[in-house]
């Protein structure tokens, strides 16, 4: 029973942590349809910025927030840059970012050094009979459950969402019905952007922040968000659950490699069965 | 002038002079510099790989570097386990390069089968090379190996023999890293030589097709997932001969080459090279790493740094590469120039016999979501015979022609050519039984020459050389485009390019012919000679024509159908139907008044 428990805590870490990083990037691919290779550099900077806020003496529980907001910014700025110019030149975007990204690590590294930099995991841990699983797992869980909520109710209940999915759908009709189209891409983007770092920031306690910090999770970003299919939210909701599920329980039973590959293979073999994704044929609303 | 272009053009001249200046490159230089020089021409011939499957057959790929690095530790693992027995490691380069070219079919048929887009590709093909790495990286405690071989998870595989090439009982002498230029320059040739062979073949005009305009390749028939697959093995294995002789020529194998920066190398030698240029990728892979040398001396920690600010500069300045603005160059001082090829008229008519066959649909239902789009369709249309298909907007036209060409699955109903079932076909099966698709915007190969497109629809069907260039002629004449026959088809106007893609259908000497809306943005003029083309189709096929023009129609003089709601609302002459109270009111918006009936 003991052990059931923490195995179920985590399933549902590991579900989380797919969640969160995929996020940002279900907004900027799934919806916009901006292939943003720099989506894993996008979280590492989130991380970096807890780091730099941490060791200004900022309270961790402020600096993560804050780590979202200032890549969120970052974000607006690469988006005006960089993402402006090339819209609709899918392959040229996915070749700009992806120098983007080499150009982010190695500056990251000369700035701050390639070593590891730690930050303690807060809280303590649960014991459970003779099993214990750490707090901060449940703060993933939670975070992870709101983000969520957040992103869904933001693009489906709010005048922005409406008016920001009309500029991705049909640009031209947007703007002739009056609404500034280049000014909500940037802003998605740059939501986009700031779910990343948040995610980046919330992961920095519990991996070790370094300048390759990205390229851990990009593939399973991308991977969760493709096997999600066209309902961006709750598509990418349940790639992540059945991912995330079947990646900890492999791991748990066999070893962590196995696991990686057992995700791999499971991906791949969902897209010859449902190219459209897990939500190809769901109602959309989002 | 153009002989000597001809043969430069041949598929075996460059190979040979590449190999050749490599070779005697080689004399001059010093050994150390030759093993750096060996390092260059396999990634080259990795990007080989990628410019073959990328430039020329439209795929973008970033799993080449994955398909090199496990070809690598399949040499490792084939060569020290192997090796000391058998005293040679040509099986573990033969063992790397089917290892590479397997696992790319396989990942190949997962995603071209699944029919994901192009994009996705991109995805997949990275997320995979990405997975790899971590799984690789994850290889380090003792309990991975395969038989004598430690996988030795970051700090890789050592004591990977080198290339020896004895028998049992008589082992070759190792092979020292200065040959080994010698050794990997000859490979590169012959895979230089082979995808250049194999892209002059039938089947590299099909990948061109493919990558031009991948749904008119398959409507004609051709089974573009197969090429594709095809394709994606073939680029495997080279990247694999890549893979194999790196683990020889370093001894050494770890999981870097399935990191983000060596997959983007790859990408930047193609890019710098010139995409689709083929011999770009050796240029490209030794121009960008003679760079990051001298550039690795100046700013030692930057490589990366450079290495992403080359690929940001090239994609938004130079997106056409190296080689193409170095040819330009040469093209100045010896005037080459390239004649269009004429192909000599053979006689012999091909095809164009019969009546054609019999198209039936068995009470056709398509549902989308809760809207029934073509509600219980039963129609026959009688071998030979021309029969049009009209009906006011939103009326289920397109969906039921799009059911008949197969681009939709039916909810419920049969559709039967001759008598059979082809219902659950796929359009490239069904284009290879006999119909002929002709889709309502123009859907040509905008790149490729006029006679280039006639003459991929023919050799759809017949597979010789021969007898698709005779097919040309006749179908050429046939649409009046003899004159253009060299002009690249997207310089037609619009009437002409519906004519094309006419002609298109009829070089594979259909037995049905579907066209959608033919004369879509004609002129009157071209309207009128469209009518002689399509009549005449009906001499030798069953014509089955989607219209809105009604003078077009009426010129037709054929059986028409008319559909409202996704059903048949009526069928007869147009003279008849003309005078049909319900078809007037579906036509001019009156209220339907067969109310009860």
């Amino acid at each position: 029973m003991d052990q059931a428990l923490t195995i179920v805590v985590s399933v549902l870490a590991s579900i989380a942590t797919l969640l969160l990083i995929s996020v940002g990037l279900a907004v900027i691919f799934g919806l916009m349809r901006v292939i943003n290779l720099a989506h894993g550099e996008f979280l590492m900077l989130g991380a970096y910025a807890v780091l730099v806020g941490t060791r200004l003496g900022v309270n961790l529980w402020i600096a993560i927030p804050l780590a979202g907001l200032a890549v969120g910014i970052f974000g607006i700025v690469v988006e005006r840059l960089l993402i402006r110019p090339l819209y609709g030149r899918i392959l040229d975007t996915l070749l700009a970012t992806w120098g983007l990204s080499l150009v982010l690590v190695q500056a990251v590294s000369i700035v701050f050094g390639p070593a590891t930099n730690g930050i303690g995991t807060p809280l303590g841990s649960v014991r459970v009979g003779g099993y214990s699983f750490s707090q901060y797992s449940l703060v993933l869980i939670v975070m992870a459950a709101v983000t969520l909520a957040a992103v869904f109710l933001l693009f489906t209940r709010t005048r922005y969402g409406v008016m920001a999915r009309a500029a991705i759908q049909n640009p031209a009709m947007a703007r002739a019905l009056g609404i500034d189209t280049a000014r909500m891409n940037m802003l998605t983007f740059g939501i986009g952007s700031a779910l990343a770092g948040l995610a980046g920031a919330l992961l920095a306690p519990i991996a070790g922040v370094v300048p390759s910090f990205g390229q851990a999770y990009i593939a399973q970003a991308f991977m969760t968000v493709i096997v999600g299919g066209p309902d961006v939210i709750t598509g990418t909701s349940a790639a992540a659950g059945l991912l995330g599920g079947s990646y900890s329980l492999v791991s748990y039973f066999a070893t962590p490699f196995i696991g990686q590959a057992a995700l791999l293979l499971i991906a791949i073999v969902l897209l010859r069965v449902m190219p459209q994704g897990l939500s190809g044929n769901w109602r959309t609303y989002l | 002038m153009s002989r000597a272009r001809a043969v430069w053009d041949s598929s075996w001249l460059q190979p040979v002079v590449v190999v050749l200046a490599a070779l005697l490159a080689g004399i001059f230089v010093s050994d150390f510099q030759k093993v750096t020089l060996a390092l260059w021409v396999i990634y080259g011939l990795v990007a080989l790989s990628l410019d073959f499957v990328w430039g020329r057959a439209g795929i973008f790929s970033f799993g080449q570097t994955a398909f090199f690095g496990v070809a690598a530790y399949a040499y490792g693992v084939i060569g020290i386990n192997l090796s000391p027995t058998t005293g040679e490691t040509i099986s573990a380069l033969i063992g790397a390069v089917v290892v590479a070219s397997a696992m790319a079919a396989a990942l190949g048929y997962f995603m071209f089968y699944g029919k994901v887009g192009d994009v996705y590709v991109a995805i997949i093909t990275l997320a995979v090379t990405l997975v790899l790495l971590q799984v690789m990286t994850s290889t380090a405690g003792p309990q991975y190996h395969i038989g004598k071989a430690q996988l030795g998870g970051y700090n890789g595989m050592t004591n990977i023999p080198s290339m020896e090439f004895g028998y049992p009982g008589h082992p070759g002498d190792q092979m020292s890293q200065p040959d080994t230029y010698n050794f990997v320059v000859l490979l590169a040739g012959l895979a230089f030589l082979v995808v250049r062979v194999l892209l002059r073949s039938g089947f590299g005009r099909v990948i061109t097709a493919i990558r031009e305009n991948e749904l008119r390749t398959e409507l004609l028939g051709y089974d573009v997932r197969r090429a594709k697959v095809i394709v994606f093995a073939v680029g495997g294995a080279v990247a694999g001969l890549a893979g194999g002789a790196y683990a020889g020529w370093g001894n050494f194998m770890n999981p870097a080459p399935f990191s983000l920066p060596a997959a983007a190398l790859i990408v930047i030698y193609v890019l710098v090279g010139g995409k689709g240029t083929l011999v770009g990728a050796f240029i490209g892979a030794v121009a960008v790493e003679w760079l990051s040398t001298v550039l690795g001396g100046i700013l030692p920690s930057s490589t990366t740094l450079v290495v992403g600010a080359i690929l940001i500069v090239v994609v938004l300045l130079v997106p056409g590469g190296l080689t193409p603005l170095i040819g330009g160059l040469l093209n100045r001082v010896i005037p080459l120039r390239s004649q269009a090829r004429r192909q000599a008229a053979i006689g012999s008519a091909v095809g164009g016999v019969g009546r054609g066959r019999g198209l039936q649909a068995q009470g056709l239902v398509k549902m989308f979501g809760g809207l029934r789009a073509v509600d219980s369709i039963s129609l026959e249309f009688p071998a030979g015979q021309l029969h049009c298909l009209i009906g006011p907007n939103g009326a289920g036209k397109s969906t039921f022609f799009n059911l008949l060409v197969g681009r939709y699955r039916p909810t419920e109903g049969k559709i039967l050519l001759e008598g059979r079932p082809i219902t659950r076909l796929l359009p490239h099966q069904r284009a290879q039984r006999g119909i002929g698709i002709k889709l309502q915007v123009p859907s040509i190969y905008r790149e490729l020459s006029v006679q280039e497109n006639v003459w991929l629809a023919a050799f759809a069907k017949m597979s010789s050389t021969r007898l698709a260039e005779a097919a040309v002629d006749r179908v050429l004449a046939r649409i009046g485009l003899v004159e253009r026959a060299d002009n690249p088809a997207g310089d037609l106007s619009h009437g002409e390019q519906q004519w094309l893609e006419i002609g298109m259908v009829v070089a594979s000497s259909p037995q049905v012919i579907l066209l959608d809306e033919p004369t879509a943005g004609m002129t009157h003029e071209e309207t009128i000679r469209t009518v002689e083309l399509v009549r005449g189709l009906a001499e030798t096929a069953t014509v089955v024509v989607v219209e809105h023009d009604m003078e077009f129609v009426q010129r037709l003089d054929a059986p028409v159908t008319v559909l409202h709601e996704g059903r048949i609302l009526a069928q007869g002459r147009l003279s008849e139907i003309r005078l049909d109270e319900r078809v007037l009111d579906v036509y001019l918006g009156r209220t339907f008044r067969a109310t009860g009936s």
